[in-house]
């Protein structure tokens, strides 16, 4: 770990000793079998022995839960079974690194917490010694801790953790408290299934997900959106909705008309009975086509520089061989399973949420604003997340700021939960891309200059995350694994250019990684093929990087790369994508048909570093890949009179059942810096799978998806 | 319209329009929210529940369709078919998000109550209705074949 993040983290624990647990007194705990929970606990320890880990974290599927949970058992020696998940409240002191503000995203959860949590597991722990050795009158080292119990060394006896809480408020935290060596860790660094709390509750449909809240006097809200990206509501009338039984209010808010009803289904339905006339506004010219000339010609300026060293026009005047590629990429939907939902109770100057959000700090901050109420009058609920790939993340708080809108003022819990058409239909989609690429190539086949364009909408630019990604004209999911590729190659001449329209973009499971992992892989494997060089030789005499190279020989040796079998109508293709601090190797076999192809295995190498939890690293590379698999098999997200064309899974199609190849995956611990793991799976398939149809037919696919009839 | 139906071994009686889909009875009317929304048309399969020993879509299911038949979901006490599958689940290390799973495994039950037995091709025919966006498509498959083993 760098330097700069150790003392960062050191600090922020060091505070949150001070607050960091909320033991209750004994006497409270008598009275009150519901512990007030203070909002800057991590760990609350019941006197009924009771345990729970408070998440700042949000599950969306991620494994966060599971992950953080055995850092802090690790070092606090729970019985780990018995442990229980609640969500934390909006606090600073639940804080990411990436600003003041509670985040779940990049792939950083455990980057971000594990020595939080590490530390915070063994300050308790030895808080937890020092109580149980003064009552007992001995030295601290004769007491030991297992499965929430202490024990005397010399006299067997012993107390659960719970009988220990009224102790624990007279004893010093820990400023400084010892961890593990992670190669020593029982816990931490072995294969965990689920928590089986979180594994038992999603199975059984206990688990509480976003849209499954349900308060006293719950109502549900359906609203009407336009489907032209910016058009407006000019006027409407509601007088057929109104007489619907069950229906209780129609509403006007900033993005659309809410019916609010007994049922969501009633309010969905009297949807159709709203006429509603619209501005439709200038973007109801725009289609798919007319945005790839506004894309195009703009390709034909100079762009923003992304990158800029040596001389690239003059080894293009030099080059023996010049490889052109462009690329086309759709914008896309994360269409997470779970439909976006939000629900708001507010009454006189107090509101309750309970919100999906992936940020609870920026819904919260919204809630302020929309609601007018003060924050200590707010009361923050978070459920699990059922799915978000970047979606619940939403940077123009869509789905948030309506279910604040509806709520507002209205007396009565309300849950506003949008349709899937909603879902698929009102952007904040991956952007779209146009790419260009030159690669000059010399006598001997090696690559003496890379030059890239680049078009796209910015996510960042004008957001409250500019500073963060968005430089110099560039945004930075353009340039990210593009501007940055491994290889070495003396001359480079990147561009950016940023488009506008009213169609909101967003971060999607790996980010910039979805455009740059096809532009830089499947242009380095086409170099490969016309300096007549085995693709993974040729990427490992341009890397330095051990690791990389590392992990090329493992997925080489893994997938029997050397003495893969020539097969009619099957190929074989390889990438590899650092993303999120992680480094990750795929080689996909593919079987092609006339007009189709399957993608039949991969073999994916992974390093993060240190697999805190590998079971889990296995299952988020298996997911990632699939998620990528849908990008090239079918998922697209077109536009015509402005709107977009697609509605549902029938035709926003994504991967099923029958799609899913064979997957192995292989874990390297190199040892090195930790790195995230919810998005380094997706971004080497994407060109690894491309590749591989190269290899089988001789034609490689540049534009997504793959549509070979 | 006072509608009777059976859920989950017990009788219910609901005031709601007949065209109102099975989902919204149970999640709206009888707070059963096991039983997840997708996407409303049938394309997702996340809403899945038994009707006697079928599987069906509950958001495409009229509560007028569904008469005497008794309908069981994932929050059944007593289907010994649905716990099974709920125990492979779990030890398979199926669940990502987990929102799509009260559906995979209902449907999967419907699956196996037809075919105890069924082969690879057979489970993938069978699923190839229920979209699951986390990708663990990998080990729903591994988690039905070691149920099938132990029915």
């Amino acid at each position: 770990m760098e330097r700069r993040d150790f003392l960062k983290t050191t600090s922020l624990t060091a505070s949150a000793f001070v607050i960091g647990f909320y033991i209750p007194s004994k006497s409270r705990a008598e009275d009150t079998k519901e512990v007030a929970l203070q909002p800057n606990a991590f760990v609350e320890i019941n006197s009924d022995n009771t345990i729970n880990f408070i998440m700042g974290q949000v599950e969306m599927g991620q494994g966060t839960y599971t992950t953080l949970a055995m850092c802090i058992a690790e070092e606090l020696n729970v019985n780990w079974e018995e442990i229980n998940f609640k969500a934390a409240t909006v606090a600073p002191v639940y804080n990411h690194f990436y600003g003041p503000l509670m985040i779940t995203g990049g792939s950083s959860s455990i980057v971000a917490k594990q020595l939080e949590m590490r530390k915070i597991g063994s300050a308790l722990n030895i808080m937890i010694k020092e109580a149980a050795s003064k009552k007992w009158k001995v030295r601290a080292y004769d007491v030991e801790t297992k499965d929430s119990k202490v024990t005397n060394k010399r006299t067997k006896e012993e107390f659960t953790f719970g009988q220990l809480v009224s102790d624990l408020a007279s004893i010093k935290v820990p400023k400084d408290p010892k961890i593990k060596n992670l190669n020593d860790c029982t816990i931490v660094g072995k294969p965990h299934s689920r928590h089986p709390k979180e594994a038992w509750a999603k199975v059984t449909g206990n688990a509480d997900f976003g849209l499954d809240i349900r308060v006293d006097g719950l109502k549900y809200a359906a609203v009407l959106h336009p489907t032209v990206f910016g058009a407006k509501v000019k006027s409407f009338d509601a007088s057929n909705v109104e007489k619907r039984k069950g229906v209780i209010k129609v509403k006007q808010i900033p993005t659309g008309i809410a019916v609010i009803a007994d049922s969501w289904y009633v309010a969905k339905e009297a949807l159709n009975d709203l006429k509603v006339e619209w501005d439709l506004g200038e973007f109801s010219k725009v289609n798919t086509k007319s945005m790839d000339e506004e894309y195009s010609s703009l390709m034909e300026k100079d762009g923003a520089s992304m990158r800029k060293d040596g001389d690239s026009a003059k080894a293009f005047k030099e080059a023996k061989k010049v490889i052109e590629l462009n690329y086309n990429f759709p914008f896309l939907a994360h269409a997470p399973m779970e439909p976006l939902s939000f629900a708001a109770h507010h009454k006189k100057g107090k509101a309750t949420l309970w919100s999906t959000a992936q940020s609870q700090t920026l819904a919260f901050a919204a809630a302020l604003k929309v609601l007018g109420v003060e924050a200590s009058n707010i009361t923050y609920n978070t459920p699990y997340l059922g799915g978000a790939f970047g979606r619940r993340g939403a940077i123009n708080l869509d789905f948030v700021l309506e279910g604040l809108f509806v709520a507002k003022d209205e007396g009565y819990p309300i849950l506003t939960l949008w349709t899937r058409e909603d879902d698929i239909k009102l952007g904040s989609y991956r952007p779209k891309y146009k790419n260009k690429v030159k690669l000059a190539l010399d006598e001997h086949g090696d690559i003496t200059a890379f030059d890239a364009k680049v078009v796209s909408q910015s996510i960042f630019k004008g957001s409250p995350f500019e500073g963060f990604g968005f430089k110099d004209g560039v945004d930075g999911a353009q340039k990210e694994g593009l501007a940055s590729h491994p290889y070495s190659i003396e001359n480079h001449d990147m561009q950016a250019y940023i488009t506008s329209s009213p169609i909101p973009v967003l971060w999607w499971r790996s980010v910039g990684h979805t455009q740059s992992a096809q532009t830089v892989e499947c242009s380095i494997d086409q170099a490969a093929y016309y300096a007549k060089k085995d693709p993974i030789e040729y990427r490992k005499s341009m890397l330095t990087n051990q690791r990389f190279i590392d992990l090329l020989d493992d997925v080489a040796k893994k997938s029997n790369w050397k003495n893969r079998k020539k097969e009619k109508n099957v190929g074989y293709g390889v990438a590899i994508v650092e993303s999120f601090g992680s480094i990750c190797a795929q080689v996909a076999k593919v079987r092609v048909s006339k007009d189709s192809y399957k993608v039949e295995k991969v073999w994916c190498s992974v390093d993060c570093g240190f697999a805190f939890n590998p079971q889990n690293v296995e299952n988020q590379m298996v997911g990632g890949i699939n998620f990528g698999l849908a990008t090239l098999l079918s998922s697209e997200i077109t536009i015509k009179d402005g709107a977009t064309i697609q509605s549902n899974f029938y035709d926003y199609t994504v991967t099923r059942i029958s799609d899913v190849p064979d997957i192995e995956v292989s874990i390297i611990n190199s040892g090195e810096k930790i790195g995230g793991i919810g998005e380094p799976g997706t971004p080497p398939i994407l060109a690894a799978v491309p590749n591989a149809i190269f290899d089988a037919t001789g034609k490689l696919y540049t534009s997504m998806p793959i549509k070979m009839g | 319209m006072s509608i009777k139906l059976t859920v989950d071994e017990k009788v219910y009686s609901v005031d709601v329009s007949p065209d109102t889909p099975l989902l919204w009875v149970l999640r709206d009317s009888l707070n059963l929210t096991g039983t997840k929304f997708g996407c409303g048309v049938g394309q997702c399969g996340a809403c899945t529940v038994l009707m006697d020993e079928e599987s069906v879509r509950s958001c495409a299911t009229p509560i007028s369709t569904v008469g005497n038949a008794r309908i069981t979901t994932i929050e059944t006490k007593e289907d010994k078919t649905v716990h099974n599958l709920q125990k492979f689940w779990v030890k398979e290390d199926v669940v990502q998000c987990g929102y799509c799973q009260s559906g995979q495994i209902m449907n999967a039950a419907g699956l196996l109550k037809k075919n105890p037995n069924p082969n690879d091709d057979e489970i993938i025919s069978a699923m190839d209705g229920n979209i699951c966006r986390c990708g663990t498509y990998n080990k729903i498959k591994t988690a039905i074949k070691a149920a099938t083993k132990e029915v």
